[in-house]
Protein backbone atom coordinates (compact mmCIF):
# COMPACT_ATOMS: atom_id res chain seq x y z
CA UNK A 1 0.00 0.00 0.00
CA UNK A 2 2.83 2.30 1.10
CA UNK A 3 4.82 2.01 -1.80
CA UNK A 4 2.24 2.46 -4.12
CA UNK A 5 0.50 5.73 -2.71
CA UNK A 6 4.80 6.65 -3.04
CA UNK A 7 5.21 5.63 -6.94
CA UNK A 8 1.74 7.28 -7.29
CA UNK A 9 2.49 10.73 -5.56
CA UNK A 10 5.78 10.48 -7.65
CA UNK A 11 4.37 9.94 -10.77
CA UNK A 12 1.39 12.02 -10.31
CA UNK A 13 3.04 15.73 -10.43
CA UNK A 14 5.99 16.49 -12.89
CA UNK A 15 7.97 13.71 -11.42
CA UNK A 16 10.91 14.71 -14.40
CA UNK A 17 14.06 16.21 -13.28
CA UNK A 18 14.83 19.31 -15.59
CA UNK A 19 18.15 20.01 -16.52
CA UNK A 20 17.16 23.82 -15.36
CA UNK A 21 16.54 22.07 -11.72
CA UNK A 22 19.49 20.03 -11.81
CA UNK A 23 21.93 23.34 -12.53
CA UNK A 24 20.27 25.15 -10.10
CA UNK A 25 20.35 22.49 -7.62
CA UNK A 26 23.88 21.74 -8.12
CA UNK A 27 25.75 24.32 -6.96
CA UNK A 28 24.74 23.76 -3.57
CA UNK A 29 24.48 20.28 -3.41
CA UNK A 30 28.41 20.47 -4.48
CA UNK A 31 28.87 22.66 -2.29
CA UNK A 32 27.61 20.36 1.12
CA UNK A 33 29.34 17.56 -0.27
CA UNK A 34 33.06 18.78 -0.54
CA UNK A 35 32.83 21.14 2.78
CA UNK A 36 30.31 19.51 4.71
CA UNK A 37 30.20 15.52 3.82
CA UNK A 38 33.87 15.44 2.97
CA UNK A 39 35.23 16.89 6.30
CA UNK A 40 32.86 14.81 8.37
CA UNK A 41 33.80 11.22 6.10
CA UNK A 42 37.76 12.68 6.65
CA UNK A 43 37.74 12.74 10.33
CA UNK A 44 36.24 9.14 10.82
CA UNK A 45 39.23 8.18 8.43
CA UNK A 46 41.65 10.13 10.39
CA UNK A 47 40.69 8.58 13.70
CA UNK A 48 42.24 5.45 12.32
CA UNK A 49 45.60 6.63 10.96
CA UNK A 50 49.03 6.25 12.61
CA UNK A 51 49.63 9.66 15.54
CA UNK A 52 53.33 10.47 16.16
CA UNK A 53 54.63 13.16 18.19
CA UNK A 54 53.79 15.55 16.15
CA UNK A 55 51.92 14.59 12.91
CA UNK A 56 49.87 11.85 11.18
CA UNK A 57 50.58 8.97 9.20
CA UNK A 58 47.79 8.01 6.61
CA UNK A 59 48.96 3.92 8.45
CA UNK A 60 45.90 2.35 9.33
CA UNK A 61 45.41 1.41 13.30
CA UNK A 62 43.01 1.59 16.17
CA UNK A 63 45.77 3.00 18.56
CA UNK A 64 44.56 6.51 18.92
CA UNK A 65 40.61 4.87 19.35
CA UNK A 66 42.18 2.33 22.34
CA UNK A 67 44.07 5.58 24.04
CA UNK A 68 40.95 7.04 23.91
CA UNK A 69 38.76 4.23 25.80
CA UNK A 70 41.80 3.65 28.29
CA UNK A 71 42.29 6.81 29.28
CA UNK A 72 40.89 8.65 32.45
CA UNK A 73 40.70 11.81 31.11
CA UNK A 74 39.17 11.21 27.75
CA UNK A 75 36.89 9.02 29.42
CA UNK A 76 36.15 11.48 32.38
CA UNK A 77 35.20 13.87 29.67
CA UNK A 78 32.69 11.60 27.52
CA UNK A 79 30.83 11.24 31.09
CA UNK A 80 31.28 15.32 32.01
CA UNK A 81 29.64 15.77 28.70
CA UNK A 82 26.50 13.54 29.09
CA UNK A 83 26.47 14.61 32.60
CA UNK A 84 26.15 18.67 31.62
CA UNK A 85 24.17 17.72 28.46
CA UNK A 86 21.43 16.56 30.28
CA UNK A 87 21.47 18.88 33.32
CA UNK A 88 21.14 21.52 30.31
CA UNK A 89 18.59 19.70 28.65
CA UNK A 90 16.23 19.48 31.81
CA UNK A 91 17.65 22.76 32.64
CA UNK A 92 16.55 24.56 29.58
CA UNK A 93 13.15 22.70 29.52
CA UNK A 94 12.00 23.56 33.50
CA UNK A 95 13.14 27.12 32.84
CA UNK A 96 11.67 27.35 29.01
CA UNK A 97 8.19 25.88 29.51
CA UNK A 98 6.59 28.04 31.79
CA UNK A 99 7.53 31.14 29.89
CA UNK A 100 6.35 29.28 26.72
CA UNK A 101 3.67 28.64 28.12
CA UNK A 102 2.58 31.61 29.18
CA UNK A 103 3.42 33.24 25.56
CA UNK A 104 1.63 30.48 23.49
CA UNK A 105 -1.50 29.87 25.29
CA UNK A 106 -1.95 32.59 27.93
CA UNK A 107 -1.30 35.71 26.08
CA UNK A 108 -4.28 36.21 23.93
CA UNK A 109 -3.29 39.40 22.77
CA UNK A 110 -1.26 38.44 19.14
CA UNK A 111 1.05 41.88 19.43
CA UNK A 112 2.21 41.36 22.99
CA UNK A 113 2.95 37.66 22.40
CA UNK A 114 5.06 38.41 19.40
CA UNK A 115 6.76 41.45 21.60
CA UNK A 116 7.50 39.10 24.08
CA UNK A 117 9.05 36.50 22.07
CA UNK A 118 10.62 39.10 20.24
CA UNK A 119 12.17 40.52 23.60
CA UNK A 120 13.89 36.72 24.35
CA UNK A 121 15.19 36.74 20.79
CA UNK A 122 17.14 40.47 21.04
CA UNK A 123 19.84 38.60 22.72
CA UNK A 124 20.60 36.60 20.15
CA UNK A 125 21.87 40.22 18.73
CA UNK A 126 24.70 40.16 20.64
CA UNK A 127 28.26 37.98 19.94
CA UNK A 128 28.06 34.50 21.36
CA UNK A 129 31.20 34.98 23.08
CA UNK A 130 29.76 38.35 24.59
CA UNK A 131 27.00 36.82 26.40
CA UNK A 132 29.14 33.81 27.97
CA UNK A 133 31.54 36.23 28.83
CA UNK A 134 28.90 38.48 30.43
CA UNK A 135 28.21 36.25 33.25
CA UNK A 136 31.61 36.52 35.01
CA UNK A 137 30.66 40.15 36.31
CA UNK A 138 27.26 38.20 37.44
CA UNK A 139 28.57 35.13 39.13
CA UNK A 140 32.09 35.54 40.41
CA UNK A 141 33.32 36.22 44.01
CA UNK A 142 32.51 40.07 44.28
CA UNK A 143 29.82 39.34 41.17
CA UNK A 144 26.71 41.04 41.27
CA UNK A 145 24.61 37.75 42.19
CA UNK A 146 27.25 37.61 45.53
CA UNK A 147 26.75 41.44 46.10
CA UNK A 148 22.96 41.64 45.98
CA UNK A 149 22.48 38.52 48.38
CA UNK A 150 25.53 40.34 50.77
CA UNK A 151 23.26 42.99 50.54
CA UNK A 152 19.67 41.55 51.42
CA UNK A 153 22.08 39.48 53.88
CA UNK A 154 20.69 36.00 52.67
CA UNK A 155 24.50 35.32 53.10
CA UNK A 156 27.21 36.23 55.07
CA UNK A 157 30.36 35.40 52.90
CA UNK A 158 30.44 35.45 49.27
CA UNK A 159 29.48 31.92 47.60
CA UNK A 160 32.16 31.12 45.60
CA UNK A 161 30.82 27.79 43.70
CA UNK A 162 29.26 30.26 41.46
CA UNK A 163 31.98 30.76 39.28
CA UNK A 164 34.28 28.61 37.68
CA UNK A 165 32.25 25.07 38.77
CA UNK A 166 29.92 22.89 37.02
CA UNK A 167 27.24 24.85 38.63
CA UNK A 168 28.56 28.67 36.39
CA UNK A 169 28.59 26.25 32.99
CA UNK A 170 25.43 25.07 33.52
CA UNK A 171 23.68 28.37 34.83
CA UNK A 172 25.19 29.81 31.57
CA UNK A 173 24.59 27.26 28.90
CA UNK A 174 20.93 27.28 30.20
CA UNK A 175 20.48 30.86 29.66
CA UNK A 176 21.62 31.24 26.42
CA UNK A 177 20.09 27.82 24.98
CA UNK A 178 16.55 28.36 27.29
CA UNK A 179 15.28 30.32 24.40
CA UNK A 180 15.50 27.20 21.60
CA UNK A 181 13.36 25.37 23.73
CA UNK A 182 10.88 28.67 24.28
CA UNK A 183 10.65 29.30 20.48
CA UNK A 184 9.08 25.54 19.33
CA UNK A 185 6.96 25.10 22.61
CA UNK A 186 5.20 28.64 22.61
CA UNK A 187 4.73 28.06 18.45
CA UNK A 188 2.85 24.37 19.59
CA UNK A 189 0.93 25.91 22.06
CA UNK A 190 -0.20 28.50 19.78
CA UNK A 191 -1.92 26.00 17.79
CA UNK A 192 -3.84 24.53 20.13
CA UNK A 193 -7.48 25.28 19.38
CA UNK A 194 -8.89 26.97 22.55
CA UNK A 195 -12.21 25.74 22.42
CA UNK A 196 -10.95 22.33 23.23
CA UNK A 197 -9.55 23.42 26.66
CA UNK A 198 -13.11 25.55 26.91
CA UNK A 199 -14.84 22.53 26.35
CA UNK A 200 -12.40 20.65 29.47
CA UNK A 201 -13.52 23.87 31.82
CA UNK A 202 -17.11 23.09 30.78
CA UNK A 203 -16.96 20.04 31.56
CA UNK A 204 -15.12 20.96 34.66
CA UNK A 205 -11.35 19.53 34.73
CA UNK A 206 -9.03 21.60 36.70
CA UNK A 207 -5.75 22.92 35.61
CA UNK A 208 -3.52 20.79 36.46
CA UNK A 209 -5.85 17.79 35.23
CA UNK A 210 -6.10 19.86 31.50
CA UNK A 211 -2.12 20.51 31.54
CA UNK A 212 -2.06 16.92 31.97
CA UNK A 213 -4.37 15.94 29.50
CA UNK A 214 -4.19 18.25 26.99
CA UNK A 215 -1.77 20.79 26.89
CA UNK A 216 1.44 19.02 27.76
CA UNK A 217 0.85 15.78 25.20
CA UNK A 218 0.16 18.55 22.36
CA UNK A 219 3.18 20.20 23.01
CA UNK A 220 4.98 17.29 22.93
CA UNK A 221 6.24 18.03 19.42
CA UNK A 222 7.48 21.37 20.48
CA UNK A 223 9.63 19.79 23.15
CA UNK A 224 11.24 17.51 21.13
CA UNK A 225 12.06 19.70 18.44
CA UNK A 226 13.60 22.25 21.21
CA UNK A 227 15.39 19.04 22.35
CA UNK A 228 17.57 18.72 19.61
CA UNK A 229 18.18 22.32 18.90
CA UNK A 230 19.64 22.30 22.77
CA UNK A 231 21.30 18.78 22.90
CA UNK A 232 23.06 19.25 19.52
CA UNK A 233 24.21 23.25 20.64
CA UNK A 234 25.36 21.75 23.99
CA UNK A 235 26.85 18.67 22.66
CA UNK A 236 28.98 20.82 20.42
CA UNK A 237 29.95 23.52 23.17
CA UNK A 238 33.38 23.82 24.31
CA UNK A 239 33.48 28.16 24.96
CA UNK A 240 30.80 28.23 27.65
CA UNK A 241 32.90 25.74 29.47
CA UNK A 242 36.17 27.32 28.77
CA UNK A 243 35.24 31.00 29.97
CA UNK A 244 33.38 29.64 32.70
CA UNK A 245 34.57 26.81 34.50
CA UNK A 246 38.44 27.72 34.82
CA UNK A 247 39.19 24.81 32.91
CA UNK A 248 37.92 22.49 35.40
CA UNK A 249 34.96 20.91 33.19
CA UNK A 250 36.20 19.48 30.21
CA UNK A 251 33.77 18.59 27.54
CA UNK A 252 34.66 16.63 24.54
CA UNK A 253 34.71 19.82 22.57
CA UNK A 254 37.75 20.90 25.07
CA UNK A 255 39.31 17.88 23.99
CA UNK A 256 38.82 18.59 20.63
CA UNK A 257 40.62 22.20 20.79
CA UNK A 258 43.30 21.03 23.39
CA UNK A 259 44.10 17.73 21.24
CA UNK A 260 44.33 20.01 17.68
CA UNK A 261 46.64 22.88 19.80
CA UNK A 262 49.03 19.80 20.47
CA UNK A 263 48.70 18.45 16.79
CA UNK A 264 47.51 15.43 18.32
CA UNK A 265 44.95 15.05 14.67
CA UNK A 266 44.20 11.63 14.92
CA UNK A 267 42.63 11.94 18.81
CA UNK A 268 40.78 14.88 18.21
CA UNK A 269 39.22 13.09 15.31
CA UNK A 270 38.78 10.08 17.84
CA UNK A 271 37.14 12.42 20.15
CA UNK A 272 35.28 13.78 16.97
CA UNK A 273 33.82 10.42 16.11
CA UNK A 274 32.63 9.90 19.74
CA UNK A 275 30.93 12.95 19.64
CA UNK A 276 29.36 12.28 16.39
CA UNK A 277 27.53 9.34 17.90
CA UNK A 278 26.69 10.84 21.13
CA UNK A 279 24.87 13.57 18.76
CA UNK A 280 23.47 11.03 16.81
CA UNK A 281 22.15 8.64 19.08
CA UNK A 282 20.47 11.44 21.09
CA UNK A 283 18.67 12.82 18.14
CA UNK A 284 17.22 9.38 17.50
CA UNK A 285 16.57 8.86 20.83
CA UNK A 286 14.06 12.28 20.59
CA UNK A 287 13.12 11.24 17.54
CA UNK A 288 11.53 8.19 19.04
CA UNK A 289 9.53 9.85 21.81
CA UNK A 290 7.31 11.99 19.09
CA UNK A 291 6.76 10.85 15.04
CA UNK A 292 7.61 14.42 14.36
CA UNK A 293 6.49 14.06 10.40
CA UNK A 294 3.10 12.62 11.86
CA UNK A 295 2.78 16.09 14.67
CA UNK A 296 4.23 19.12 12.10
CA UNK B 1 -7.42 29.97 29.29
CA UNK B 2 -8.84 31.88 32.34
CA UNK B 3 -6.91 31.35 35.53
CA UNK B 4 -6.75 34.64 36.72
CA UNK B 5 -3.96 33.49 39.91
CA UNK B 6 -2.23 30.51 37.46
CA UNK B 7 -2.20 33.76 34.60
CA UNK B 8 -0.45 35.95 36.84
CA UNK B 9 1.80 33.73 38.44
CA UNK B 10 3.00 32.04 34.88
CA UNK B 11 3.22 36.23 33.53
CA UNK B 12 5.14 37.51 37.15
CA UNK B 13 7.63 34.05 35.84
CA UNK B 14 8.17 35.14 32.39
CA UNK B 15 9.22 38.60 33.81
CA UNK B 16 11.26 37.02 35.16
CA UNK B 17 12.69 34.79 32.79
CA UNK B 18 13.26 37.84 31.04
CA UNK B 19 15.45 39.64 33.46
CA UNK B 20 17.15 36.44 33.64
CA UNK B 21 18.23 36.78 30.01
CA UNK B 22 19.28 40.88 29.97
CA UNK B 23 20.40 40.65 33.80
CA UNK B 24 24.11 39.79 32.25
CA UNK B 25 24.13 41.75 29.54
CA UNK B 26 23.13 45.03 31.52
CA UNK B 27 25.58 44.18 34.32
CA UNK B 28 28.23 44.28 31.54
CA UNK B 29 27.62 47.19 29.90
CA UNK B 30 27.20 49.03 33.32
CA UNK B 31 30.87 47.35 34.01
CA UNK B 32 32.26 48.83 30.55
CA UNK B 33 31.83 51.99 32.06
CA UNK B 34 34.50 51.74 34.94
CA UNK B 35 37.25 53.82 35.31
CA UNK B 36 40.54 52.73 34.00
CA UNK B 37 43.00 51.94 34.24
CA UNK B 38 43.08 51.17 37.68
CA UNK B 39 39.15 49.92 37.83
CA UNK B 40 38.42 46.10 37.42
CA UNK B 41 35.66 44.23 35.45
CA UNK B 42 33.90 44.13 39.22
CA UNK B 43 31.56 46.10 41.46
CA UNK B 44 31.65 48.57 42.89
CA UNK B 45 32.04 51.21 39.67
CA UNK B 46 34.64 53.27 41.39
CA UNK B 47 33.98 55.95 39.40
CA UNK B 48 31.65 56.51 36.05
CA UNK B 49 34.25 57.00 32.72
CA UNK B 50 34.49 55.50 29.24
CA UNK B 51 38.19 55.45 29.60
CA UNK B 52 37.91 51.72 28.30
CA UNK B 53 36.26 53.32 25.04
CA UNK B 54 38.88 55.16 24.81
CA UNK B 55 41.17 52.49 25.12
CA UNK B 56 39.99 50.37 22.40
CA UNK B 57 40.17 53.15 20.05
CA UNK B 58 43.86 53.54 21.33
CA UNK B 59 42.73 57.16 22.87
CA UNK B 60 44.49 56.46 26.26
CA UNK B 61 48.10 56.67 27.09
CA UNK B 62 49.88 53.02 26.97
CA UNK B 63 49.35 50.74 30.10
CA UNK B 64 50.25 47.45 31.30
CA UNK B 65 46.59 46.20 29.14
CA UNK B 66 47.60 45.61 26.09
CA UNK B 67 44.67 47.08 23.51
CA UNK B 68 42.68 44.55 21.79
CA UNK B 69 43.48 43.74 18.78
CA UNK B 70 40.22 44.51 16.79
CA UNK B 71 40.80 46.90 14.02
CA UNK B 72 42.57 44.65 11.60
CA UNK B 73 40.45 41.88 12.72
CA UNK B 74 36.87 43.63 12.28
CA UNK B 75 38.19 44.58 8.83
CA UNK B 76 38.36 40.60 8.04
CA UNK B 77 35.18 39.65 10.16
CA UNK B 78 33.29 41.98 8.02
CA UNK B 79 34.88 40.91 4.44
CA UNK B 80 34.18 37.44 5.41
CA UNK B 81 30.48 38.32 6.57
CA UNK B 82 30.31 40.17 3.51
CA UNK B 83 31.39 37.23 1.32
CA UNK B 84 29.45 34.81 2.97
CA UNK B 85 26.45 36.50 2.96
CA UNK B 86 26.39 37.02 -1.24
CA UNK B 87 27.01 33.61 -1.71
CA UNK B 88 25.09 31.77 0.85
CA UNK B 89 21.58 33.85 0.24
CA UNK B 90 22.45 33.18 -3.98
CA UNK B 91 22.55 29.33 -3.06
CA UNK B 92 19.82 29.67 -0.78
CA UNK B 93 17.49 31.19 -3.55
CA UNK B 94 18.78 28.93 -6.45
CA UNK B 95 17.98 25.78 -4.77
CA UNK B 96 15.07 26.73 -2.83
CA UNK B 97 13.95 27.71 -6.67
CA UNK B 98 14.95 24.34 -7.59
CA UNK B 99 12.95 22.65 -4.60
CA UNK B 100 9.18 24.26 -6.54
CA UNK B 101 9.31 21.53 -8.37
CA UNK B 102 8.86 18.28 -7.14
CA UNK B 103 12.13 15.94 -7.68
CA UNK B 104 13.52 13.01 -7.15
CA UNK B 105 15.71 12.74 -4.12
CA UNK B 106 14.39 15.92 -2.86
CA UNK B 107 14.14 14.27 0.57
CA UNK B 108 18.31 12.92 0.82
CA UNK B 109 18.97 17.00 -1.05
CA UNK B 110 16.85 19.09 1.83
CA UNK B 111 18.25 17.04 4.54
CA UNK B 112 22.03 17.31 3.29
CA UNK B 113 21.30 21.21 2.93
CA UNK B 114 19.72 21.29 6.59
CA UNK B 115 22.72 19.24 7.86
CA UNK B 116 24.80 22.14 7.46
CA UNK B 117 23.02 24.15 10.30
CA UNK B 118 22.68 21.15 12.41
CA UNK B 119 26.75 19.68 12.67
CA UNK B 120 28.34 21.32 14.95
CA UNK B 121 31.14 23.77 14.11
CA UNK B 122 33.88 21.55 16.31
CA UNK B 123 33.20 18.73 14.09
CA UNK B 124 33.41 20.25 10.65
CA UNK B 125 35.60 22.61 11.72
CA UNK B 126 38.25 19.90 13.01
CA UNK B 127 37.27 18.05 9.91
CA UNK B 128 37.77 20.78 7.35
CA UNK B 129 41.26 21.16 9.18
CA UNK B 130 41.97 17.61 8.48
CA UNK B 131 41.09 17.79 4.70
CA UNK B 132 43.35 20.76 4.46
CA UNK B 133 46.15 19.21 6.11
CA UNK B 134 45.84 16.06 3.80
CA UNK B 135 45.72 18.39 0.76
CA UNK B 136 48.74 20.30 1.92
CA UNK B 137 46.38 23.45 1.80
CA UNK B 138 47.09 26.52 3.99
CA UNK B 139 43.99 27.59 6.37
CA UNK B 140 42.77 30.72 5.93
CA UNK B 141 40.64 33.03 7.05
CA UNK B 142 39.30 33.45 3.25
CA UNK B 143 39.37 30.09 2.13
CA UNK B 144 38.90 27.24 4.10
CA UNK B 145 36.88 29.72 6.88
CA UNK B 146 34.83 31.27 4.19
CA UNK B 147 33.43 27.89 2.57
CA UNK B 148 32.27 26.69 6.46
CA UNK B 149 30.31 29.91 6.91
CA UNK B 150 28.87 29.20 3.84
CA UNK B 151 27.66 25.64 4.90
CA UNK B 152 26.09 26.92 8.43
CA UNK B 153 24.70 29.92 6.92
CA UNK B 154 23.19 28.84 3.43
CA UNK B 155 20.74 26.35 5.42
CA UNK B 156 18.85 29.38 6.37
CA UNK B 157 19.04 31.03 3.81
CA UNK B 158 17.80 27.92 1.71
CA UNK B 159 14.80 27.72 4.60
CA UNK B 160 13.78 31.13 4.50
CA UNK B 161 13.59 31.21 0.82
CA UNK B 162 11.39 27.43 0.72
CA UNK B 163 8.87 29.51 3.13
CA UNK B 164 9.09 32.14 0.55
CA UNK B 165 8.29 30.41 -2.02
CA UNK B 166 5.72 28.31 -0.26
CA UNK B 167 3.17 31.44 -0.15
CA UNK B 168 4.58 32.43 -4.02
CA UNK B 169 1.64 32.42 -6.51
CA UNK B 170 3.01 30.94 -9.76
CA UNK B 171 0.61 32.23 -12.04
CA UNK B 172 2.23 35.69 -11.91
CA UNK B 173 5.04 34.24 -13.41
CA UNK B 174 3.13 32.11 -16.08
CA UNK B 175 1.58 34.84 -17.07
CA UNK B 176 4.36 36.72 -17.87
CA UNK B 177 5.75 34.31 -19.76
CA UNK B 178 2.57 34.29 -22.02
CA UNK B 179 2.34 37.37 -22.17
CA UNK B 180 6.10 36.59 -24.04
CA UNK B 181 8.51 37.83 -21.66
CA UNK B 182 11.22 36.39 -21.56
CA UNK B 183 12.26 34.00 -18.29
CA UNK B 184 15.39 36.70 -17.18
CA UNK B 185 13.18 39.98 -16.94
CA UNK B 186 10.04 37.88 -15.65
CA UNK B 187 12.71 37.13 -13.08
CA UNK B 188 13.99 40.78 -12.48
CA UNK B 189 10.18 42.42 -12.91
CA UNK B 190 7.77 39.62 -11.11
CA UNK B 191 9.88 37.53 -9.14
CA UNK B 192 12.64 38.81 -7.59
CA UNK B 193 10.73 42.00 -6.35
CA UNK B 194 8.12 39.64 -4.88
CA UNK B 195 10.77 37.23 -3.02
CA UNK B 196 12.68 40.68 -2.20
CA UNK B 197 11.71 40.75 1.61
CA UNK B 198 12.59 36.76 1.96
CA UNK B 199 16.14 37.66 0.29
CA UNK B 200 16.61 40.80 2.53
CA UNK B 201 16.19 38.00 5.67
CA UNK B 202 18.46 36.00 4.37
CA UNK B 203 21.53 38.13 3.60
CA UNK B 204 20.19 39.26 7.22
CA UNK B 205 20.48 35.96 8.65
CA UNK B 206 24.11 34.84 6.30
CA UNK B 207 25.52 38.21 7.81
CA UNK B 208 24.96 38.33 11.54
CA UNK B 209 25.43 34.74 11.91
CA UNK B 210 28.86 34.60 9.83
CA UNK B 211 29.93 38.08 11.78
CA UNK B 212 29.18 36.12 14.67
CA UNK B 213 30.30 32.45 13.92
CA UNK B 214 33.47 31.44 16.00
CA UNK B 215 33.98 27.60 16.30
CA UNK B 216 34.20 26.74 12.60
CA UNK B 217 36.75 29.39 12.53
CA UNK B 218 38.69 28.23 15.16
CA UNK B 219 39.92 25.67 13.58
CA UNK B 220 39.77 26.31 9.85
CA UNK B 221 41.76 29.64 10.01
CA UNK B 222 44.87 30.49 9.91
CA UNK B 223 46.90 32.56 12.01
CA UNK B 224 45.01 36.02 11.07
CA UNK B 225 41.96 36.46 13.31
CA UNK B 226 38.60 37.27 13.33
CA UNK B 227 36.75 39.48 15.74
CA UNK B 228 35.19 36.24 17.51
CA UNK B 229 38.68 34.33 17.83
CA UNK B 230 40.03 37.89 19.14
CA UNK B 231 37.30 37.69 21.72
CA UNK B 232 38.06 34.43 22.25
CA UNK B 233 41.60 35.36 22.74
CA UNK B 234 40.66 37.00 25.72
CA UNK B 235 39.27 34.00 27.70
CA UNK B 236 42.50 32.49 28.80
CA UNK B 237 43.75 35.28 30.10
CA UNK B 238 42.72 38.31 32.89
CA UNK B 239 39.68 40.13 31.66
CA UNK B 240 39.52 44.16 31.66
CA UNK B 241 36.43 45.99 31.23
CA UNK B 242 37.77 46.91 27.63
CA UNK B 243 36.60 43.51 26.32
CA UNK B 244 32.75 45.07 27.87
CA UNK B 245 33.15 47.80 25.88
CA UNK B 246 33.74 46.66 23.17
CA UNK B 247 30.75 44.15 23.86
CA UNK B 248 28.57 46.70 24.17
CA UNK B 249 29.94 48.53 20.77
CA UNK B 250 29.51 44.68 19.02
CA UNK B 251 26.04 44.65 20.19
CA UNK B 252 25.23 48.22 18.89
CA UNK B 253 26.43 47.32 15.61
CA UNK B 254 24.23 44.35 15.47
CA UNK B 255 21.13 46.56 16.70
CA UNK B 256 22.55 48.82 13.54
CA UNK B 257 22.07 45.98 11.24
CA UNK B 258 18.81 45.13 12.26
CA UNK B 259 17.27 48.32 11.73
CA UNK B 260 18.78 48.98 8.55
CA UNK B 261 16.91 45.74 8.12
CA UNK B 262 13.82 47.06 9.31
CA UNK B 263 13.69 50.31 7.01
CA UNK B 264 14.34 48.38 3.81
CA UNK B 265 11.77 45.74 4.92
CA UNK B 266 9.00 48.51 5.02
CA UNK B 267 10.33 50.38 2.48
CA UNK B 268 9.80 46.94 0.01
CA UNK B 269 6.48 47.04 1.38
CA UNK B 270 5.27 49.97 1.15
CA UNK B 271 6.08 49.92 -2.66
CA UNK B 272 4.35 46.60 -3.14
CA UNK B 273 1.04 48.42 -1.56
CA UNK B 274 1.59 51.13 -4.13
CA UNK B 275 2.02 48.97 -6.59
CA UNK B 276 -1.14 46.84 -5.57
CA UNK B 277 -3.22 50.16 -5.11
CA UNK B 278 -1.94 50.84 -9.11
CA UNK B 279 -3.31 47.83 -10.33
CA UNK B 280 -6.68 48.26 -8.61
CA UNK B 281 -7.26 52.04 -10.18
Amino acid sequence: MAVITETASESAPPARTTSKGMWLLAPGVIWMTLFLVLPILMMVYVSFWTQTTFKIEPKLTLQSWITFFSSDTYIGALWTTVRIWLTVLAATLLVGYPAALFVGLFVKNKTLSTVLLVLCVIPFWTSFLIRVLAWRPMLGKEGAINMILMKLGVVSQPIEVLLFSDLSVIIGMTQIYCVFMVGPIAFMLGRIDPSIIEAAQDLGAGFWRIFRTIILPLSMPGVVVGSIFVSVMVLGEFATSAALSGRKVNLLGNIIVTQVGSLKWAFAAVAGVVLTILMGAAVAALLRVVDLRKEL
Amino acid sequence: MNGGSIKFGLGLYTTLFIVFLYAPLAVLTILSFQTGPEGGPQFPIIEWSVYWYQHLFGLTPPSRIAPLPIEEALIRSLTLAVMTMIVSTVLGVTSAQAFRQKFRGSGVVFYLIVLGMMVPGVLVGLGMALVANALGIDRTWWGTAFVLHVVYTFPFAFLVMLAIFNRFDPSVEEASWSLGVSPARTFRKITFPLIFPGVLSAMLFAFTLSYDEFSRTLFASGRDLTLPLAIYGTFSVEVHPNVFAFGVLTTLFSFALLAIYAILMSLSVRRAKRVAVQEEA
